[in-house]
């Protein structure tokens, strides 16, 4: 992260420090909902032998990956954070909403698991597909880059692209120091909402197939 | 009544180019001519049966007869298609060789990691973990991960685990397959304890001396059919061709 802090930093022509915030803001959310899917999607094929031969409620595999993850994101939230206080960020009240978007880019990110978890038994080059989808997404959304900083004819695949709104929720209080808008948040508790109830719904649908697909 | 099978069906897909993935599927979309790409098969058709309490079942018939696939429903590893199952109690499944260990966990680990997927509480496994290993007798090994172990050491532990606590409902598929002579007797014997104070036990089996020492039931499954139901006749007959 400190390297591409000082390509980036470089290319677009900004402070270090400041620039290394703004990254470690956009990277959390990023990196917690990129690992969570892909890791997610591993879940039952690696439980292949425990699924096969007792009774475990399966919602605990992509759940349990989903915490795991949500616990390492926020002990790296904590060593980062430790690090902007060194190099002199913004401490503002506004850090209290940081558990609340937390909440959402986590409930967002369990529907998607939870989808994702189901599917990859199905296909089992989902994995590898999704990989690479998550390296296009990286770029696609506002990480390494200010939301408007994406002009023209792909400005609206940033205004589509949900992470958006969740890198948002993040930064805004991190980098900023600010609330975010209630917009933002309106649109993220939406779609955090959707995400998981879509996603149980396709799970309870399908979870009793799994046993029969691995 | 512990066990009640109700109507039960399973249909298995048999898909005839592997695993099915993405790939395929896009392939196949761009193909000329397509082949359906599975089958079904149905593992078990109407399948009735109650078990009541104290009751020892052996479950014979020939390969593919549908046996594991029986007792893989009673443990709710699959779900029947049509149908249902009602078990009353805790259920101790010992399918396959191993009761569903992680092979990276050493067994001590395991103890813990399979004990409590069987619903047993992390005070009551630490008081039977010394029993546990001793009847496994694997002592020397304890701390070893699993996936060293030899195919004797994985089926003892896992049976040493499922019956040092009485389970109301125990579930064994070829259960002393790998074990030597002695580890056997040992097993029977526990076996009678058990049956003793009245728990269930289900047994899929093809070794005659075994079934006819432990059973007092039995039930002769054909292509997915219960073919009888009934004592030690049935067993006979189904020897006997």
């Amino acid at each position: 992260m400190s390297v591409t802090a000082v390509v980036f930093s470089t290319i677009f022509n900004m402070d270090l420090k400041t620039y290394a915030i703004f990254l470690f803001a956009g990277m959390i959310p990023f990196s917690y909902f990129s690992t969570s899917v892909v890791q997610s999607g591993q879940s039952f094929i690696q439980n292949e032998s425990l699924l096969k031969k007792i009774y475990v409620p399966k919602l605990l595999f992509p759940l349990g990956v989903s915490v795991a993850l949500l616990i390492d994101s926020l002990l790296t939230f904590v060593a980062l954070f430790l690090i902007v206080v060194v190099i002199g960020g913004k401490i503002s009240f506004a850090l209290i909403f940081v558990p609340f978007a937390y909440l959402l880019l986590f409930l967002f990110t369990f529907g998607v698991a939870l989808v994702m978890s189901v599917s990859t038994v199905y296909s089992r080059d989902l994995q590898h597909i999704v990989g690479i989808l998550m390296q296009a997404l990286l770029f696609l959304s506002p990480v390494f880059y200010k939301p408007d900083a994406l002009q023209g004819k792909v400005a609206w695949l940033i205004s589509l692209n949900p992470l958006t709104q969740f890198i948002d929720l993040f930064r805004t209080p991190i980098y900023s120091g600010e609330f975010p808008s209630l917009t933002t948040v309106l649109i993220s508790m939406a779609l955090a909402a959707t995400s998981v109830f879509v996603g149980l719904w396709f799970f309870a649908k399908h979870e009793n197939k799994v046993a029969f697909r691995l | 009544m512990k066990v009640i099978v109700e109507d039960v069906s399973l249909k298995f897909r048999l898909y005839h180019e592997g695993s099915a993935s993405a790939k395929e599927y896009f392939a196949n979309l761009l193909r000329r001519q397509k082949n359906k790409a599975f089958s079904d098969f149905w593992a078990l058709k109407n399948v009735s049966l109650s078990i009541g309490e104290g009751e020892r079942v052996g479950i014979i018939g020939r390969n593919g007869a549908g046996k594991s696939t029986l007792l893989k429903t009673v443990c709710r590893v699959y779900e029947p298609t049509y149908g249902r199952i009602v078990a009353n109690g805790r259920i101790a499944p010992l399918l396959e060789i191993g009761a569903g260990f992680h092979p990276e966990f050493t067994g001590r680990e395991n103890i813990y990691f399979n004990g409590t997927i069987l619903g047993y509480n992390k005070r009551l496994l630490r008081e039977i973990e010394s029993e546990v290993i001793a009847f496994a007798e694997l002592e020397e090994f304890i701390d070893t991960p699993v996936k060293y172990y030899s195919t004797g050491m994985y089926m003892r532990l896992a049976f040493s685990l499922a019956t040092t606590v009485h389970p109301d409902i125990l579930v064994l598929d070829e259960l002393f397959a790998g074990g030597d002579s002695e580890f056997v007797k040992r097993g029977k014997e526990r076996m009678y304890r058990m049956i003793d104070r009245a728990s269930v036990m289900i047994l899929v089996s093809h070794d005659q001396s075994l079934l006819r020492s432990l059973c007092k039931r039995f039930i002769w499954l054909d292509h997915g059919k219960i073919i009888a139901d009934g004592d030690v006749d049935v067993l006979n007959r189904y020897c006997a061709g």
